[in-house]
C-alpha cells in the first residue's frame, strides 16, 4: 500500500471512529433520558460502577495529588514569595492545576486504572458468552453494561477531579509551611485561588472533567464488546482502547482550552 | 364465547415459519425449514443429532438471531418489527436454561438468579428472592445459593439454572438439555414445575441428546421434533 492510499485508510478509519463515538453519545444521551431506562438494576449496577471508579481509586488518587501538590504547588509558592509577587500565587495556581493539570491527570488516571479493566471485563464477558446471556434475559447490554459504566466513570472522574484539586492544594500549602515561613494564613491563601476562578474556568474544568471521562467509557466499553473469539485478543483489544482514550483525552483537552479561552 | 373459543383465539405462544439460518461458526449447523407453532401450555421435545448439539433454535425463538428467511412470533409479534427495548422486555418473559454455563461473573448466584426478574418486574427484592429460594429448595439446593459463580460445582449451578429458567411464571421456557449432568434425580422435581408451569399457559421448548429423556412418558410431549441435519422432522403427539 502507498502512503496516498495509507493516508486515505487512516482517514477514513477516523472518520468512522468519530461517526461512531458521536452515535453512541446520542444514544446515550437517548437512553439516559428515557425514564424507563432507569430500573432498579441499571441504578444498581451505575452505583456499583462509582464505587468502583470512584471510591476505590480515592486512596491512589490521594498519593498522586499530595505528590503533585508537593512538586508544583509549594514550588509556585516558594518562587512567588521570592519574587515577592504573592498575589500572582492564585492564578498560577488556577492556570496550571484547576485549567490543565488536575482534569488531564485524573483523566489519564482513570484510563490506566479503570478504563483499560472496562475493556478487559467486557471482552472476557463477551467471550464467555456473558453479555449474550443477558441479553437472552431481556437485560439489553447497551442499556445494563454501557450506560452504567461511561456514565459511573464520568461521574467518578468528576468526583475525583476535586478530589485531587483539593489534595494537590492542601497538600502544597502544608509542605511549603514546613519548607519556608512566609506563606502566609491558609484563608489567604484560599482566598487568592478564589478569586481567580471564573465562570470560563469552571466550565473549563467540567467539560476536561467529563467529555474526556465520556470518550473513555464508550472506547473502552466499545473495544471490549467488539472482541470475538479468543481471549488472546484482549491484550490488543486493551491496547487500542488505551490509545484512543489517551488520543481523545489531549484532544479534547486542547479543544476545549482553545474554545473556551482564546 | 366458551372458554375455549377464546383461547383458540390467541396468537400461539411461539410460531417459527418456514425458518432458516445462516451457517455461523457460535453454531454446529444451521436451521433450514423449521416450521411449529407451540400454543399455551404445549411442549416441543427435540431430540438433538450427535454432533450437532448446539443449535441457534433458542436463540431464533427468542428473537437473538436473525432468520434468513422465515418470520419468528412471540405472542404473535415478530422479533424483527420490535423495537431494542420492547424485545427486551418481551425476552423478560421469557426464562432459559443455557447449553453452557452461562452468568454474570460480576455478581454472586442469588443475585444472578433474581437478576431478570428485579430488571424486568416492579416486585419487591425480598418477594422475588423468596419465590427464588422456594424453587431452589424444589429443585434440590439448600436454599438460594450464594457465592460467586465461578465457585460452584456444575451440577449446582445447573440447579440454580433451572431456578432461574422456572423464576417468575415465564411465558416461554427454553430448556436446553438440561438433565446433562443431573439424570436422572431431577426428573421429578423438573417434571413437576413444567406441569406446573404448563398448566398456567408456558410454552416449552426442550432439546436433548438423551434416548432416556426422549422416551420419557412423563414428559408428555405435544410435539416431538427429530433433528436431521439442519432439518427437524416433527411429529404432533397424539
Amino acid at each position: 500500500m502507498n502512503s496516498v492510499a495509507r493516508l486515505g485508510a487512516y482517514t477514513l478509519d477516523t472518520w468512522q471512529e468519530l461517526r461512531y463515538l458521536a452515535a453512541m453519545f446520542w444514544a446515550l444521551a437517548a437512553a439516559s433520558l428515557r425514564r424507563q431506562t432507569w430500573v432498579r438494576t441499571v441504578r444498581n449496577e451505575l452505583v456499583r460502577q462509582v464505587y468502583t471508579n470512584g471510591v476505590q481509586a480515592t486512596r491512589f488518587i490521594l498519593y498522586v495529588s499530595i505528590a503533585v501538590g508537593i512538586s508544583v504547588v509549594s514550588q509556585a509558592l516558594v518562587w512567588m514569595q521570592k519574587i515577592g509577587q504573592p498575589k500572582l500565587l492564585g492564578p498560577l495556581l488556577v492556570t496550571v492545576l484547576v485549567r490543565e493539570a488536575v482534569p488531564v491527570l485524573t483523566n489519564l488516571l482513570a484510563i490506566g486504572r479503570n478504563g483499560t479493566s472496562m475493556t478487559l471485563e467486557l471482552g472476557q464477558m463477551n467471550i464467555a458468552g456473558e453479555v449474550r446471556m443477558l441479553d437472552a434475559q431481556g437485560l439489553d447490554p447497551f442499556v445494563y453494561l454501557v450506560l452504567p459504566r461511561v456514565l459511573g466513570l464520568s461521574i467518578a472522574v468528576f468526583c475525583l477531579n476535586l478530589f485531587f484539586l483539593t489534595g494537590s492544594l492542601v497538600s502544597g500549602y502544608l509542605f511549603s509551611a514546613l519548607l519556608a515561613a512566609k506563606v502566609g494564613d491558609p484563608v489567604s491563601y484560599l482566598q487568592s485561588i478564589l478569586n481567580s476562578v471564573e465562570a470560563l474556568d469552571l466550565a473549563n474544568f467540567l467539560l476536561k472533567s467529563l467529555l474526556p471521562a465520556l470518550c473513555t467509557g464508550i472506547i473502552c466499553c466499545h473495544e471490549g464488546l467488539r472482541l470475538q473469539g479468543s481471549v488472546a485478543k484482549i491484550p490488543a483489544a486493551t491496547k487500542r482502547a488505551l490509545a484512543n482514550s489517551v488520543r481523545a483525552l489531549f484532544f479534547i483537552s486542547a479543544l476545549v482550552s482553545l474554545l473556551t479561552y482564546i | 364465547m366458551t372458554s375455549n373459543q377464546s383461547s383458540s383465539a390467541l396468537p400461539p405462544r411461539l410460531e417459527l415459519c418456514k425458518v432458516s439460518t445462516d451457517p455461523d461458526p457460535d453454531y454446529d449447523v444451521p436451521l433450514w425449514g423449521i416450521d411449529f407453532a407451540l400454543q399455551p401450555g404445549e411442549l416441543l421435545l427435540v431430540r438433538l443429532e450427535r454432533g450437532h448439539l448446539n443449535t441457534p433454535l433458542a436463540d431464533l425463538a427468542l428473537g437473538l438471531i436473525e432468520p434468513r428467511e422465515g418470520q419468528v412470533r412471540f405472542n404473535g409479534s415478530n422479533w424483527q418489527r420490535l423495537s431494542a427495548p420492547r424485545a427486551a422486555q418481551q425476552r423478560g418473559r421469557c426464562g432459559r436454561f443455557f447449553v453452557a454455563q452461562a452468568w454474570y461473573t460480576a455478581l454472586p448466584i442469588d443475585a444472578n438468579i433474581c437478576l431478570a426478574q428485579q430488571h424486568h418486574s416492579q416486585h419487591p427484592r425480598t418477594e422475588i428472592e423468596a419465590e427464588a429460594a422456594a424453587l431452589a429448595r424444589f429443585f434440590g439446593l439448600p436454599g438460594l445459593p450464594l457465592g460467586e459463580p465461578t465457585k460452584a460445582r456444575a451440577d449446582d449451578l445447573d440447579r440454580a439454572a433451572l431456578v432461574r429458567a422456572f423464576l417468575g411464571n415465564p411465558e416461554l421456557i427454553i430448556l436446553e438439555r438440561p438433565t446433562r449432568f443431573l439424570y436422572p434425580e431431577i426428573m421429578p422435581p423438573l417434571l413437576n414445575a413444567l406441569q406446573s408451569a404448563r398448566s398456567k399457559g408456558a410454552a416449552v421448548i426442550w432439546t436433548t441428546y438423551d434416548a432416556e429423556v426422549w422416551e420419557e412418558p412423563a414428559l408428555n410431549p405435544s410435539l416431538r421434533g427429530t433433528m436431521f441435519g439442519s432439518r427437524m422432522q416433527l411429529n404432533r403427539e397424539e
